[in-house]
């Protein structure tokens, strides 16, 4: 740096105006380089001595790294709550030197050190890099003061984090130690706070501050503001202020109690309406497909279940590929002159990361349809094709292939469940009002949308959607006007088959993916196709989306997920005593012999 | 047919008899029982403790055996049927004279098995946690009681400054007792009851009979349960103590984390997952999260270290049908069956005899100890250990980092009455 401005110093006498001004501005941007950089070596200096140093010492030099906002103060100090700074001792003088590992692990599982004076990997007296093992490096140790005065300058320094959740959480702990000290920084902070969310938030910080005050009409004022806040998370400090000895503050905290919990009830009601949509969406998506196979085929197909697990497994599959590769080796169970035969197959990984890897999911959800149709395509051509007209024999059939299927699964997959990690995009959530919008879930309800208009634009508006029609309401009729319907049988379960495995893909995402994964969702589909109105697709969505709000709401109530659950079911018998073809009787001809 | 089927018969029965034969030189060798469920729903987890019984007498056996008498296992299937757990044990004991039984995962297999061994005198190893209230004197239990998991981990919590606790659980005994005693513990360390959350049930008299929300094995949809701990975790200082088994746990993290409840502002501590568990499940969404055992994988101890490397190296050579070799995890229960085998042995030694008499004074005498892969574990005379409980966060490896070591923590089957008496004493001082 000094050089470069050396250089640029004596260009200044030797130049036009032009090149004067421009030489100037990289006098100046050098100079402002230099300051940035002796800027962090100050600071990484300064990270030393907190570490090395010991007793108040210590505690003074952490309070001056919370003016600092660099990311470097803030990773170090995350690094120490986390026990991931550790001390070398070189061996030339016995210095210690404060280090962090790299999170790239070699193949021994060792990685090169970070030093923290200035930032370089640690290195031997000949230059190379030394790698270490976290497990044979000492840690820094760290008493519960320490640690406290550690996470009190990073919880300052989390004020202006740039991630809005990350604010949010540390407004309120400020908040809930009711320290007046922290007000003038959460004042400070509101200034220049544009998240609504976290403005929120610091208004009941500061309201939760100032009901620690001792002046009754100070608590008042809080408790006024907090009740006009809504806020849920204050309700144990009303509750305590209720219990106070002072009766306007009691009294003025249980009408603070009463206006939020009325708020509450309105935000249950909400959350309890979407997670209703949210279990009716995922018993849509995984009914679709029998409701085109059992409700308009009219067979019995007991694999449906394994249709849904193929498309879970597909899914498993792509994340494998994207991820450190796919190996499976079938061992047969005897052996033959001592060792037992076998065979397998290993798939690459592209060691995919970042936002590529995130985008598996998409690759995976039209590939677990082709898997799951071409799955249905061979169970239709083998086994249910002989089947048509005898829907007792297709029930036994078809359980069989469901076994086949799961022992399948077992020998290529293993009896264990596998990991399957959602993308970043459908973690998390979108807080309306206190009412939480997983990404997950808003994703199932807008894929069961998706799911049925595709599924309606493909039987209304294109010809094989006619023949489909055809086919199912008389087919014997179609065969007569020179329909081929082997060929439409054939497409139309590999259709369903398809949709469970569209099915498979997303419960991969909420649940396990295990061989008995379908068996977990056979009833439920069932269930919806048949209260449904069997023959009957939007029976279907009427159902689902019915049963899930039921039993979401029975939940609530009772207080116990056994007990809704059971009612639910108790109200299916009786509604099918009452109607017993389901919510929309089918009126097609086919069924009515 | 007929002809096939009786030349087929016949086959097989010369096979028997060709396998039995070796077994015969009953002098230089002891019968030791391996009692676990090697099909069915508890295979998943049992098979491994078979493996690491398997080896740990391979290693016995290859330094001299017990006595100068090398132990010969003899291997039976509970198949994840209680009754016939039952049915094996007998047979262990009245067919097989074995010296000793190693097994049982599940709390209803012990219970099967319980009045079996009482009657015939036998002895069993227990290695798996358990919610306690049991003591059978032919029962040692290495295993993990409830003050040597369940508590220290709220110990800890309390110690980080959480101050409401959620309970939640799998339907069945372990959960059920293990949050009673923690709903009382809470109470005892100063949490009032309105800060424990998940609910209560109470019988006519109005003692509280059951605390904390349960799920049925196999429990898919957890939305209501997260929002009403979203909720719950609203006002901060909040933590959850999941009891859930299996499946469950993987809908029940993917709704934590779709719900924003992060381990730094409301951390999951979880008392039935383990390393092996951990290899089926979702870790990136889990990391962070608590454990507490009495031993993690990833400890750093000599001990620890060289036990890993010569478990490995017997994977890589052992050709017994059955022992899966690749992505082997080792977790708590495997190392307490182990540390099991080597109490036997030293007790063994102690008395002299593999009398069940004799080394059951051997064992209650509190000299018996063994230095295992977890740190040292003594046997007391109340048939459970002391032994060190280590508070782990989970890593998106699957492994723990260590947080905290209780050392030699001392086994207590008997807590709830104990618990009452003070609480009761608590209520009186007030």
């Amino acid at each position: 740096m000094c050089k470069g401005g050396g250089a640029n110093l004596r260009s200044l006498f030797h130049a036009t105006m032009l090149k004067t001004k421009l030489a100037a501005l990289l006098l100046f941007c050098s100079f402002v380089c230099g300051a940035v950089a002796s800027d962090e070596t100050v600071t990484r200096q300064k990270l030393v001595q907190a570490i090395l140093s010991s007793g108040d010492e210590q505690q003074k030099l952490l309070s001056e790294l919370a003016d600092d906002n660099s990311k470097i103060v803030h990773d170090t100090l995350l690094s120490w709550t986390r026990d991931e700074i550790y001390l070398c001792e070189t061996a030339n003088g016995g210095a210690k030197i404060p280090v962090l590992l790299e999170e790239q692990q070699d193949a021994e599982g060792k990685a090169r050190a970070i030093r923290i004076d200035d930032g370089k990997y640690l290195a031997d007296e000949k230059g190379a890099e030394l790698h270490f093992d976290s497990s044979d490096l000492n840690t820094l140790d760290t008493d519960m003061r320490l640690r406290s005065a550690v996470q009190q300058t990073l919880d300052l320094l989390a004020l202006a984090d740039p991630n809005r959740d990350a604010r949010r959480d540390v407004v309120q702990k400020l908040g809930k130690s009711q320290k007046k000290q922290y007000l003038p920084v959460l004042q400070a902070r509101l200034g220049k706070e544009t998240d609504a969310g976290v403005k929120k938030a610091i208004f009941v910080a500061v309201a939760t501050i100032n009901l620690g005050d001792a002046d009754p009409s100070a608590k008042i004022a809080a408790i006024n503001q907090l009740a006009k806040l809504n806020s849920i998370g204050s309700l144990d400090d009303l509750q305590r202020a209720a219990n106070s000895q002072n009766a306007d503050v009691a009294k003025s905290a249980e009408a603070a109690i009463k206006s939020i919990n009325g708020y509450l009830s309105a935000v249950n009601f909400f959350g309890t309406i979407f997670r209703g949509i949210s279990l009716g969406s995922i018993l849509l998506v995984v009914a679709l497909g029998l409701a085109i196979t059992f409700g308009l085929m009219g067979i019995i197909n007991m694999a449906h279940g394994e249709m849904i697990a193929i498309g879970a497994y597909t899914c498993y599959f792509v994340e494998s590929v994207f991820g450190t590769g796919f190996t499976f080796r079938i061992v047969m169970p005897f052996s033959i002159g001592g060792h037992a035969p076998g065979f397998g197959a290993t798939i690459p990984g592209l060691h995919a990361s970042g936002w590529f890897y995130e985008t598996y999911f998409l690759f995976a959800i039209p590939l677990s349809f082709v898997m799951a149709a071409l799955a249905g395509l061979a169970l239709e051509r083998t086994v249910i094709q002989f089947l048509y007209r005898r829907p007792l024999e297709s029930l036994l059939a078809t359980w069989g292939v469901s076994l086949i299927l799961q022992q399948c699964f077992r020998l290529v997959f293993g009896a264990n469940n596998v990991q399957v990690n959602s993308p970043r995009w459908l973690l998390g959530n979108f807080t309306l009002n206190d009412v939480i919008l997983g990404y997950n879930r808003l994703f199932v309800i807008a894929f069961a949308v998706l799911i049925v208009i595709g599924t309606w634009l493909l039987l209304t508006k294109t010809p094989l959607g006619l023949l489909i029609r055809a086919v199912m309401q008389n087919r014997n009729m179609a065969a007569c006007m020179g329909v081929r319907t082997a060929r439409v049988n054939m497409l139309t379960f590999a259709f369903g088959s398809g949709l469970a495995g569209l099915a498979g893909a997303f419960l991969s995402q909420i649940g396990n993916v295990g061989p008995s994964l379908g068996q977990s969702y056979i009833v439920d589909s069932f269930m919806t196709v048949v209260v449904g109105g069997v023959g009957n697709i939007v029976g279907c969505i009427y159902s689902a989306l019915g049963i899930g709000t039921a039993d979401q709401v029975l939940q609530q109530v009772f207080g116990s997920p056994v007990v809704g659950k059971i009612t639910v079911l108790i109200c299916i018998i009786l509604f099918l005593q009452w109607k017993p073809s389901g919510l929309f009787a089918a009126r097609s001809r086919s069924l009515e012999g | 047919m007929k002809k096939f089927i009786r030349s087929f018969s016949a086959v097989t029965l010369a096979a028997f008899t060709l396998n039995a034969a070796p077994v015969l030189h009953a002098e230089d060798t002891v019968k030791v029982g391996i009692l676990h469920s090697l099909s069915g729903t508890m295979a998943i987890s049992e098979t491994s403790l078979r493996d690491i019984l398997l080896y740990t007498f391979d290693e016995i056996n290859k330094s001299g055996g017990v006595m100068g008498k090398k132990i010969e296992p003899v291997i039976v299937d509970g198949a994840s049927n209680w009754p016939l757990f039952a049915e094996k044990a007998k047979q262990l004991l009245e067919e097989d004279k074995v010296a000793c039984v190693f097994g049982c995962w599940t709390s209803v297999s012990r219970k099967s098995v319980l009045p079996v061994f009482e009657k015939d005198n036998g002895l069993l190893f227990y290695p798996v946690q358990y919610e306690g209230e049991e003591l059978s004197k032919n029962i040692f239990y290495t295993a993990e009681a409830v003050n040597q998991q369940a508590t220290p981990a709220v110990d800890y919590l309390l110690a980080q400054g959480k101050k409401k606790f959620y309970l939640i659980g799998t339907d069945y005994v372990y959960p059920q007792t293990t949050n009673l005693i923690l709903f009382k513990y809470l109470q005892l360390h100063g949490v009032p009851v309105e800060n424990i959350g998940g609910g209560l049930r109470k019988d006519d008299s109005g003692k509280v009979i059951s605390a904390g929300k349960y799920t049925p094995f196999g429990h898919t949809d957890y939305q209501q349960i997260v929002s009403d701990i979203k909720e719950f975790a609203a006002s901060g200082d909040a933590c959850v103590i999941n009891t859930i088994n299996g499946d469950s746990n993987v809908p029940f993290f993917k709704e934590i984390a779709a719900a924003g409840l992060t381990p730094a502002s409301c951390p999951v501590v979880s008392f039935s997952l383990a390393e092996d568990e951990l290899r089926a499940l979702p870790t990136k969404d889990l990391v962070g999260e608590l454990g507490c055992w009495t031993y993690f994988m990833s400890l750093k101890s000599p001990e620890n270290k060289s036990f890993l490397a010569k478990w490995n190296d017997w994977l890589k050579t052992e050709n017994y049908p059955g022992v899966v070799k690749e992505k082997r995890a080792v977790d708590s229960p495997m190392v307490l069956s182990y540390d099991g085998v080597y109490l036997w042995k030293k007790a063994v030694e102690k008395a002299g005899s593999f009398d069940v008499d004799k080394v059951r004074t051997a064992l209650e005498s509190g000299e018996i100890n063994f230095a295992g892969p977890g740190g040292k574990t003594t046997m007391q005379a109340n048939h459970h250990t002391v032994k060190n409980v280590y508070i782990g966060s989970t890593l998106a490896n699957g492994q723990f980092k260590i947080l905290k070591t209780f050392p030699e923590v001392k086994g207590e089957p008997f807590l709830l009455k104990g618990l009452d008496e003070q609480l009761e004493k608590k209520t009186a001082a007030n």
